[in-house]
């Protein structure tokens, strides 16, 4: 069956187009070019007054996996319509269902849970299965596991370090790696409550920094497209920009991503003890070929924050609201911390946290470096990515709003001296081209002949930039109308996301002996082979390509 | 399908360790633990088939065919007001299909245990929580308080893999086990071939004195509870640089409070962590609990306790507790789903009961409707939750008899 949506204003910016008349063909699922077309045309629809983008993608969203569903249960009154606390307009830790009914009215096609634990991955997997519509996919956490900073300690050759990487990314399933407070999180296991980027952990004797080197060494390496997704050490403290740029350097001029910026980029100067370092972190990404970062950006309101972050939770659970909270030490493998939290307009802080978000957003030079993200839920649910969307296009929409918080931000910002909107070419860059070009995923986010069929497309002739971006009036996922005009047409489910790196098998000797002296399963178990990953867990998988061999 | 004699890893689905390392051999469709000292052998092999075993569909006495018993379960349900699902145990295919099948139908699911899962996530519902797992409390732990009795009796391996593990990463000496409540002698000679242990015999209800009683600036007595064995107990807890406190909810049935106790140990934890490192560990029941609760607050934001209802899950935590809705006459189906455990099931005589059950399932009365479903990791694979909600395991299938799983029934009536 071919499908044409015709005469729509496309924007397809890995190929360079930007609001031009065009056609889309549509066949099997896929995107065709015209000329490919050897069949008649089934289904004829008119774009004339519509964008036409391809699926949007989220390259940072916790949607999956243990910390979401503790918060799940921590906050049941937020999904119960019988409590009589329940609040209807708020997802913060919505179910598998909200989740994709949520990301496909909005027009998301793809997601990527960022902290998939290893040992947890079989349920984030089967979480995240159990999301409609979506495709996904997930990062391991490395970094905080006792394997990895033994191996470091012992002093194991890069190489080594490399088969362990990769044999991560294939055990779990997973598409990239992350690190959360680089050793952090073990050293808390050993009550330590902090440790800067040089810092040596009192039990491995290793510092944040080196930890980096040898997993963006390792990426890198391995042909991973998605470079080291880094939750930099002291996340949230002021004056943590020093430790940002020192995570920055310590990629040593390879790949490296810094996501959830905003709460890295933290000066501490004024009466407060609190200020924006945007400027001086928006000046690294200007000049520096190999970061990229997303931001993280706060919204006022009730959300909940999850993090494997252990140490920094622990640290901010009496901000709690409501007043409760967890955290949890996981499987000599990593650790989690769940406190639910209420950004308030009327506090300098969180106010300030707001206008640097917006700051580092309208001071990137380059929206293929950026990405649109709320951490969600940390700073955010993610259904306020339309409303971040008409802040940063909409300068008088946002100087309102930064008008109407307590007057000393005026003095800790620059915010209200950007002029800058962002135009609908770099939203649809930022959300869609960009985050597929990072993330190595060939067949999204643009429209080239062969790559998969999933379309957003908005309606031209609402003036409303929230309200156009929030109930866009068709998205087609795989070549299916799964959104019509706010209606769900028909459930589908996707596949989920992975890259399989190569790497000598022999890592599986001394991590099985490990397994079973150390750990309380085996690893056959642990890992999750792609047919379990079909048949039990109940998502297939699409194997995205690496781009080096492993080198002997 | 299994051959005979042919030597696999069992993944054991019968307690909430769920242990990967059992080895087995199975024969003729019946499977034997092959380690002669693994103290699970006994309790496993119970689960073997005998001449007892039920492998066709009944209704009420009579032997039918599978779909004449599907036929008749469409027409009970088309015929009465309101079907309540109890899960008693079942892998994660099954806790989906019974969402699916619930969703479609406007049904209630409840879970045998909810009453202890509450007693349980209440703390993390209303204040702090730390909480570990079964790998870092190997690890790491060092003073383990352990409140109860029957720990070790509902999770047999508990002592050998984690408490009294032979190897650890950073524990060179033996942990230091304190044993609060009522445990046996035999227990207790047990574990101290693994632990040094200290036991203090006390009514759970004083476990808040108790821990209060343990800080070093306290000087507090506890009823029935020597000096010198509190400062002995002080001196060892103030020692301790990571505490894991366990507990089996269903152990504190008998106290007049069972939700202050694990408040009480909760509060205790979160308190060391001030200075130290402390972590809770409760185990959880052996019938499939977590599986249940983790699958069920994914889907619908809920661990249990729903109902679908105008295109959404609902939650009562009191309406739709299963015992109550009985009692009150507000089910007249219930649908029994229990994979796990043969033991007896209590059926009541005011509803129509459906079982899909284990195929060594006994009741208290004759089931309206029974059909025999596989165990799974016996019979097929599957996925279920361990104990500590982080880890889950992917059962095999070992043997090769052809039951239907609780998955293939649901479907088919959905």
């Amino acid at each position: 069956m071919i499908t044409q949506l015709k005469s729509g204003n496309v924007y397809d910016p890995h190929n360079k187009i930007f609001n031009v008349k065009k056609d889309i063909f549509i066949e099997d699922g896929k995107i065709i070019n015209k000329k490919d077309i050897k069949s008649k045309i089934d289904k004829v629809i008119n774009c004339s007054d519509k964008i036409v983008m391809p699926g949007a993608i989220d390259l940072h969203t916790h949607i999956g996996g243990g910390k979401v569903n503790i918060a799940r249960l921590m906050l049941e009154e937020f999904h119960n319509e019988i409590d009589p606390n329940y609040d209807s307009s708020s997802i913060i830790a919505p179910s598998t269902l909200k989740t994709g009914l949520k990301y496909i009215e909005m027009g998301y096609t793809t997601c990527f849970e960022p902290a998939l634990l290893p040992i947890n991955a079989r349920q984030a997997h089967a979480e995240m299965s159990d999301i409609p519509f979506i495709d996904k996919g997930g990062y391991a956490l490395l970094g905080n596991d006792d394997y990895f900073l033994s191996l470091l300690k012992n002093k194991s050759s890069q190489s080594t370090i490399n088969d362990y990487v990769a044999f991560i990314l294939k055990a779990t399933q997973s598409i990239g790696i992350k690190v959360v407070n680089p050793g952090g999180i073990n050293a808390f296991k050993f009550n330590q409550r902090a440790l800067n980027v040089d810092e040596k952990s009192k039990y491995f004797n290793i510092t944040p920094r080196e930890i980096v080197e040898k997993l963006t060494k390792a990426l890198y390496d391995l042909g991973v497209p998605h470079p080291l997704h880094v939750h930099c050490s002291n996340l949230g403290i002021p004056g943590n920009f020093f430790s940002t740029i020192e995570t920055i350097k310590a990629a040593n001029g390879l790949p490296i991503h810094l996501t959830h910026i905003q709460f890295q980029s933290y000066g501490n100067n004024g009466d407060r003890g609190f200020s924006s370092a945007a400027v001086e972190i928006s000046n690294y990404l200007n000049k520096i070929d190999n970061l990229t970062c997303d931001v993280g950006q706060i919204m006022f309101g009730q959300t909940v924050t999850m993090s494997g972050d252990s140490m920094s939770q622990h640290r901010n659970h009496k901000h709690a609201h409501p007043k409760k909270w967890m955290c949890m030490d996981i499987e000599c493998d990593a650790g989690c911390g769940v406190v639910p939290f209420k950004y308030q307009d009327k506090s300098f802080v969180n106010a300030l946290q707001w206008a640097i978000g917006l700051e580092i957003f309208l001071l990137a030079e380059d929206p293929w470096k950026v990405f649109l993200t709320t951490d969600h839920p940390n700073g955010a649910p993610f259904t306020s990515y339309p409303h971040l969307i008409k802040l940063l296009m909409d300068k008088t929409f946002r100087n309102d709003i930064l008008n109407q918080l307590p007057k000393g931000i005026l003095e800790h910002t620059i915010l209200h001296t950007l002029k800058r909107e962002y135009t609908m070419d770099e939203i649809s860059i930022m959300t869609r081209s960009a985050p597929a070009k990072i993330l190595g995923l060939e067949k999204k986010g643009n429209f080239s002949n062969g790559s998969d069929a999933d379309i957003t497309v908005y309606n031209k002739n609402i003036k409303d930039i929230e309200e156009m971006f929030a109930h866009p009036s068709l998205v087609i996922k795989d070549g299916k109308i799964v959104v019509e005009n706010g209606q769900i047409k028909e459930y589908i489910w996707g596949k989920t996301h992975t890259v399989k790196p190569e790497y000598d098998k022999s890592i599986e000797k001394d991590l099985s002996k490990f397994f079973d002296k150390y750990h309380t399963m085996k690893l056959d178990n642990y890992i999750i082979s792609d047919d379990e990953m079909h048949r039990l867990v109940g998502s297939p998988i699409y194997v995205n390509n690496c781009s080096r061999k492993r080198k002997e | 399908m299994a051959s005979q004699n042919d030597n696999k890893n069992l993944v054991c689905p019968f307690c909430s360790l769920h242990c990967d390392d059992v080895s087995v051999t199975t024969d003729n469709n019946q499977y034997k633990v092959n380690e002669s000292n693994n103290v699970c052998a006994k309790k496993i092999d119970t689960y073997n088939l005998n001449n007892k075993s039920m492998l066709l569909p009944k209704k009420g006495a009579k032997v039918v065919s599978l779909s004449s018993a599907l036929e008749d379960i469409r027409n009970i349900i088309k015929g009465h007001n309101e079907t309540l699902i109890i899960n008693h145990g079942v892998d994660l295919s099954g806790v989906r299909s019974m969402l699916n099948f619930a969703s479609q139908k406007n049904y209630i699911i409840d879970h045998i245990n909810s009453k202890f899962l509450y007693q349980n996530i209440g703390v993390v519902q209303r204040t702090g929580y730390m909480a570990t797992s079964l790998t870092e409390a190997k690890n790491r732990a060092d003073v383990v308080m352990v409140f109860g009795n029957q720990i070790f009796d509902k999770s047999p391996r508990l002592l050998e893999k984690v408490l009294g593990a032979k190897n650890s990463l950073y524990m060179k000496k033996k942990k230091e086990l304190i044993l609060i409540g009522d445990f046996s002698e035999n227990i207790i000679k047990e574990i101290k071939k693994k632990c040094n242990v200290t036991n203090v015999k006390l009514d759970l209800d004083l476990t808040n004195d108790f821990l209060n009683a343990t800080s070093l600036d306290s000087s507090e007595a506890v009823k029935g509870l020597k000096k010198s064995k509190l400062s002995n107990i002080k001196n060892i807890i103030n020692k301790s640089k990571y505490l894991v406190a366990i507990w089996l909810a269903s152990d504190f049935i008998k106290a007049k409070n069972p939700k202050k106790i694990i408040s009480s140990i909760s509060k205790y934890i979160v308190d060391r962590n001030i200075l130290s490192r402390a972590a809770c560990m409760p185990i959880s029941g052996s019938l499939a609990d977590a599986t249940s609760s983790q699958a069920l607050t994914w889907t619908t934001g809920f661990s249990s306790r729903i109902k679908h209802s105008e295109g959404t899950f609902k939650h009562d935590r009191n309406a739709f507790d299963s015992k109550h809705l009985i009692d009150n006459n507000n089910v007249d189906v219930v649908i029994h789903i229990s994979t796990i455990s043969p033991d007896k099931l209590k059926l009541n005589k005011n509803v129509k009961n459906i079982v899909l059950g284990h195929p060594n399932t006994t009741f208290t009365m004759a089931p309206d409707i029974f059909i025999p479903v596989g165990i799974p990791g016996i019979d097929y694979e599957g996925i279920m939750f361990r104990t500590d909600n982080v880890v889950s395991v992917a059962l095999k299938s070992i043997r090769g008899i052809k039951l239907p799983t609780t998955q293939n029934i649901l479907d088919k009536l959905a």
